[in-house]
């Protein structure tokens, strides 16, 4: 008897976070929902994420697909509902009123508020096994890169460029910039002054040969707007295997992404330099 | 035709080549022309890529594409004796538009990368086929622009129904796009894509230039002339469908070009509708070349997309109509 009690206290700590009925007013936390939280938990998410250019794990058939109205969670009775920084402030207002537990998580544009904002997931949900390690690997390779820089024996840099949908680049200030360095690239937007975001044309991916190029997101299906990938221009770096695709997932919830992408941009990097 | 407009129209068949030259040097890198050009087409350097693969294809569709707008406007005013109408009012460049847009909305859209353009072109001559159809045997001029205002209208709805229930922003902005035309991104692949259809539609169009001339003293005169029967107008429609339709499946609608250049054109070939086919397609080639010069010097976040450059050109020149008329000036 006193075995079981015992076995019930130590749980007490984990069971303490976990709760039964969570309601999501975000696209992404509904992505983390659905990606680390047990099915059963989760009650409402987002029509967004049922859609196919979102979805990056299946809807369990009786989450309730909402669309930011207050008025739509009140007969699931959440005992938790996410909702981040900006969106659908007016619908977490009203549940806050009623009564109902709202919790903001910080939205993440860079690779500090993207520990933040893993770091809030934790605190909220609780250790859920996958949300943990992600932010475990994510810290890891991070703490890795840093120590990479104090190193006496400067790793070699190889130069990377961002050609993402209608010809847009990401220059420094951004997460994706972040990631690049990160892995030991070079960005040549950053590096010729684009901050944030700037249009590039193929004229100026080929003048500035860069020994990586960066695709973003469009891999399930063509667009007008992915149109410069498919420029015969751009064929040595695909031939040559010189060419890497950030997951559009990042752009919409780094949590899911980030790390993996850090992961293999560094493994991009390594071969590059082991071919060069 | 007098010398001066002779000279004119030389002037214009001269400009191509310096409008071919100020295309080949626009461009946000700066590029040693001469030494590129000199270094050929299989080069690997960046210079010779740049403007053998990039620039000048750009610039050759551009061109080719103005051409098959100005030639399309020009078969159309001609047919239907009427100096407002263009490509646009026979459903033409709807029906490639449309065509385009299911397949940018169902996302189907260049799994291969040949379905747009050929099905973009297919939806043209469906639309010109339906309005062929809809006017009937023997339709005059003014039957035909009633079916044509008929399905083209019929054609903006469905554009418009497509636009309202788009399945996500990202194809909502595809069809956007695709709506005010670009030659960003093009390469020879499309412009091999176009120019048989191209081709095609301005022989059909070469084909019926006297049928054109005997139109422009009546129908009854045509007729009395030999060119009754559903075999020319077909030829004019299925000629505008194929050049037209060529040019929306590569570069997206681009208006206007079709309704200024016969109008630019049309003194100087003596009001001969068999030499305004040419004239205009010189004309349009030129145009939609310095328009596209003008896109390429124009910097910004977003590219300026050609169909608001020629829409820019084709306002004003409605504005010039008007004041025209006014004065009791031949349109």
């Amino acid at each position: 008897m006193n075995r079981i009690f015992l076995t019930l206290l130590l749980l007490l700590p984990a069971t303490g976070f976990s709760q039964s009925r969570i309601a999501s007013l975000n696209l992404c936390l509904d992505q983390v929902l659905l990606q680390w939280a047990a099915p059963q938990h989760i009650v409402s998410i987002t029509w967004l994420s049922a859609q196919d250019q979102y979805r990056s794990a299946p809807v369990p058939e009786h989450v309730y697909l909402n669309r930011a109205q207050a008025e739509e969670l009140l007969p699931l009775q959440p005992d938790l509902v996410l909702t981040g920084e900006y969106g659908a402030q007016r619908a977490a207002s009203r549940l806050e009123q009623l009564g109902y537990r709202v919790v903001r998580i910080p939205d993440a544009y860079s690779l500090e508020q993207l520990q933040a904002q893993l770091e809030s997931l934790v605190d909220t949900l609780g250790p859920l096994p996958g949300l943990r390690q992600q932010q475990e690997k994510l810290n890891r390779l991070l703490a890795e890169s840093d120590a990479d820089k104090t190193e006496k024996t400067k790793p070699a840099t190889p130069s990377a460029l961002i050609l993402s949908a209608n010809n847009i680049t990401y220059g420094s200030g951004m997460l994706e910039h972040q990631l690049l360095s990160r892995a030991g690239f070079r960005n040549l937007a950053a590096e010729q002054g684009v901050k944030q975001l700037a249009r590039v044309s193929l004229e100026q991916v080929i003048a500035a040969e860069p020994d990586l190029l960066v695709f973003y997101g469009g891999e399930q299906e063509f667009a007008i707007a992915h149109l410069a990938e498919r420029h015969p221009v751009l064929r040595r770096y695909l031939h040559s295997g010189r060419v890497y695709r950030l997951p559009q997932e990042l752009g919409f919830c780094p949590a899911l992404a980030a790390a993996e992408v850090l992961q293999q941009l560094i493994y991009k990097r390594q071969a590059i330099v082991d071919a060069g | 035709m007098s010398t001066r407009d002779k000279g004119i129209l030389w002037l214009l068949l001269a400009a191509l080549p310096v409008a071919l030259m100020l295309a080949l040097m626009s461009g946000p890198v700066s590029v040693n022309i001469v030494p590129a050009l000199l270094q050929g087409w299989h080069s690997d350097s960046s210079d010779a890529v740049i403007l053998w693969q990039l620039r000048m294809p750009r610039a050759l569709l551009a061109m080719l594409v103005g051409a098959a707008l100005g030639i399309g406007g020009a078969a159309m005013q001609g047919m239907l004796r009427n100096p407002l109408a263009e490509p646009a009012l026979l459903g033409v460049s709807s029906g490639a538009a449309l065509a385009a847009i299911l397949l940018l909305y169902y996302g189907l859209a260049w799994q291969s990368g040949w379905l747009l353009p050929v099905l973009a072109i297919a939806g043209a001559l469906l639309a010109v086929s339906c309005v062929w159809l809809l006017a009937g045997r023997g339709a005059s001029a003014s039957r035909l622009v009633l079916a044509g205002v008929a399905i083209n209208a019929f054609l903006s709805a469905l554009m418009a129904l497509a636009l309202n229930y788009a399945p996500s922003m990202f194809a909502m902005q595809e069809i956007v796009f695709w709506m005010l035309g670009s030659f960003a991104n093009r390469g020879w692949d499309q412009l091999l894509l176009a120019l048989p259809f191209i081709l095609i539609g301005a022989l059909l169009l070469y084909f019926s230039r006297n049928y054109l001339r005997s139109l422009s003293l009546g129908e009854e005169t045509a007729v009395s002339l030999g060119f009754g029967g559903r075999r020319y107008p077909l030829l004019v429609l299925f000629g505008i469908a194929f050049a037209v339709g060529g040019s929306v499946a590569v570069a997206g609608t681009i208006g206007f070009v079709g309704l200024v250049v016969p109008h630019l054109m049309r003194p100087l070939v003596g009001q001969d509708p068999g030499r305004l086919l040419w004239a205009s397609a010189l004309a349009g080639a030129l145009l939609l070349s310095l328009a596209d010069v003008l896109v390429l010097n124009v910097v910004g976040t977003q590219e300026l997309r050609i169909g608001a450059v020629t829409a820019f050109i084709g306002a004003p020149f409605f504005f010039w109509l008007i004041v025209s008329a006014r004065r009791g000036m031949a349109l």
